[in-house]
């Protein structure tokens, strides 16, 4: 049996003239938690209603658990799980009522991992869903995608209106998953969300795939923006011959640059002088797709 | 709720899925539940127009047929109101003949097209999709409880009205009545069906709604000016509603009532077709 889970050809879709998505070949593996990242109106969620045969494609094909995605979708969809990217359902019942009613068409008599999940989310099963808050809605759509275990979870931003700490818990069942030999695949516009879970990354933009890196590779590429006050002036040359190092700006005492790949010399170079200050932050995605692909959006 | 775990098949192996009648019974029946207010609702208020009717009958039954002869004859042929001389037809003019058909046939309406463009408006059909069902069974799911709702409206207006008339001593046969409310049901289905072809090609519930029901209206119009007018009257085979006529005076038409339920099956299944090939947006 092939290894992969999901296999696209020149997958397309168009919505009249507007595109959604165009030509994205993909593969991703059995086992692994893979993110699809893009900006806003990339085709994310495009990408992954086509694959559950929500929208037909324009044209290419894709394969989902080896079975061709418009001919077998109850069947793909049997061995899935997902969460849609505003995920809304009858508000009137409860959280158990829902996932009750999600068991009962799938075959089940049993509420599966619903609990567990529902303890570890702390989500309330026993409220309508219109009492709830979006996060907490949020938590019971994670729940319906999941409580059955299965083969492939699909999520369309998944951490979406969740709390910081809520983040963490999904970031650590993704990897469960993974760890149980399950797939993940998951889309979002957040790199450092992506790049704690991931193992793998597509990066879509404009409806097109442009790469798909292993984020161990990302992370030795990883771009950074820095800005350090120093408390005396320092010459013109600052940090000049640091390899990483690029776009020096010196104003005064405070030098702004980004750092490209590793920061250990950054961090080197700067203890020969003293800092008053210094900030790190993670580029925005546009920026990233610029600085790693060369063009700007 | 079972929480006792069934036995799952080893890791990776491939599951089959469920067949489409699980899916179909576990839509229904979710679909019943929420449809039980609804039906005592409305069962509730024809009902209660309907022995209101056949309680006043005792007090007018004299003076109505006197009433109705002095009625101009085109009048009286368009809406089917032949003779007033009993309760059935009491009941079948003021109830049957316009408003219970009309008001649950855009019951019928609403409620197929709220359970599929209105779900896929809202969103939900995302959700219910994510599950091993396919379009066409949520298309038929949605036409079986319409089904089921009308049915138990209908009998609930019957039970109301029979009771009525019973205790206000008016002898209302339960076999007539039943048979003109039951009448109803086939016709009412027809819009149902319709509306399901219209879900089946149209995204927005606003768009659904107004062409099934447009129709509607438009049927019974020519049904209408077909009676009155001799020249309009072939066009009237077009219109469900010369298939429904009036069971408590031409006793129940067997031949129509396959025919009503014959288009609203066609159309259920064209519109299931559909659903299942175009897009959900
Ligand atoms: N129903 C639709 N009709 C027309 N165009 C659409 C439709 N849905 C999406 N699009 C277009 O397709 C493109 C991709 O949209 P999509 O929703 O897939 O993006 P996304 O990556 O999920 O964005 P977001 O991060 O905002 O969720 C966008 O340019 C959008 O305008
Ligand atoms: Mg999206």
């Amino acid at each position: 049996m092939s290894t992969a889970v999901i296999e696209t050809d020149r997958l397309s879709k168009r919505y009249g003239s507007s595109r959604g998505i165009s030509d994205v070949t993909l593969r991703v593996r059995r086992g692994e938690v893979f993110g699809f990242l893009g900006p806003n109106g990339a085709g994310k969620t495009t990408m992954i209603r086509t694959l559950l045969d929500l929208l037909h494609p324009t044209s290419g094909s894709a394969r989902v658990l080896g079975l061709d995605s418009r001919r077998d979708s109850r069947a793909i969809r049997a061995r899935s799980g997902n969460l849609p990217g505003d995920f809304a359902y009858d508000e009137r019942l409860t959280g158990r009522e829902l996932l009750a009613f999600f068991a009962a068409v799938r075959g089940r008599r049993d509420l599966g991992v619903a609990q567990a999940l529902a303890e570890r989310f702390e989500a309330d099963l026993s409220r309508p869903l219109h009492e709830l808050s979006r996060g907490n809605r949020q938590k019971v759509g994670l729940i319906q995608a999941l409580f059955h275990e299965p083969e492939l979870v699909i999520l369309d931003e998944p951490t979406s209106g969740l709390d910081p700490l809520m983040q963490e818990e999904f970031l650590r069942v993704a990897a469960e998953q993974r760890e149980a030999g399950r797939t993940v695949f998951l889309s979002s516009h957040d790199l450092d969300e992506v790049q704690r879970v991931c193992d793998r990354v597509g990066i879509v933009r404009e409806g097109r795939l442009i790469a798909v890196e292993e984020v161990a590779a990302m992370r030795e590429r990883a771009l950074r923006h820095v800005t350090v006050r120093f408390a005396d002036p320092v010459s013109d040359g600052v940090l000049a011959d640091v390899p990483s190092v690029e776009h020096r700006e010196l104003d005064g005492r405070t030098l702004r640059f980004r750092v490209r790949g590793e920061i250990d010399g950054v961090v080197k170079a700067l203890a020969r002088h003293r800092v008053e200050d210094v900030e790190i932050t993670r580029p925005t995605l546009d920026e990233l797709f610029l600085a790693y692909y060369g063009r700007p959006s | 709720m079972s929480t006792t775990a069934t036995r799952r098949p080893a890791r990776g192996a491939i599951v089959g899925s469920p067949s489409s009648s699980t899916a179909l019974g576990a839509i229904v029946r979710r679909g019943l539940r929420d449809q039980r207010r609804a039906a005592l609702a409305w069962g509730g208020g024809f009902g209660a127009f309907g022995a209101l009717m056949v309680a006043i009958w005792p007090s007018l039954e004299g003076s109505m047929s006197e009433l109705v002869d002095s009625y101009p004859d085109g009048l009286k042929e368009a809406f089917g109101i032949v003779r007033l001389d009993t309760v059935e037809r009491f009941v079948d003019a003021e109830l049957l003949s316009l408003i219970l058909p009309m008001a649950l046939a855009f019951l019928a309406v609403r409620c197929v097209v709220q359970a599929t463009v209105g779900a896929e408006d809202r969103g939900h059909l995302d959700t219910l999709l994510s599950l091993p069902v396919s379009r066409r069974v949520v298309m038929i799911a949605s036409v079986v409880v319409t089904g089921a709702l009308l049915a138990a409206i209908l009998a609930v207006v019957w039970a109301l009205t029979w009771l009525a008339g019973t205790v206000a001593g008016t002898g209302i046969s339960a076999s007539t009545l039943a048979s003109g409310l039951g009448n109803v049901w086939p016709l009412a289905m027809v819009f149902a069906g319709l509306a399901a072809l219209v879900a089946g090609l149209a995204h927005r519930p606003s768009t659904a709604t107004c062409v099934a029901s447009g129709t509607l209206v438009a049927m019974y119009a020519i049904d209408l000016v077909g009676k009155l007018a001799d020249a309009a009257e072939p066009l009237r085979w077009i219109s469900a509603f010369r298939y429904y006529g009036s069971a408590i005076q031409q006793g129940f038409d067997v031949g129509h009532v396959a025919v009503l339920t014959v288009a609203a099956l066609v159309l259920t299944i064209a519109g299931a077709a559909l659903f299942e090939r175009r897009d959900v947006l």
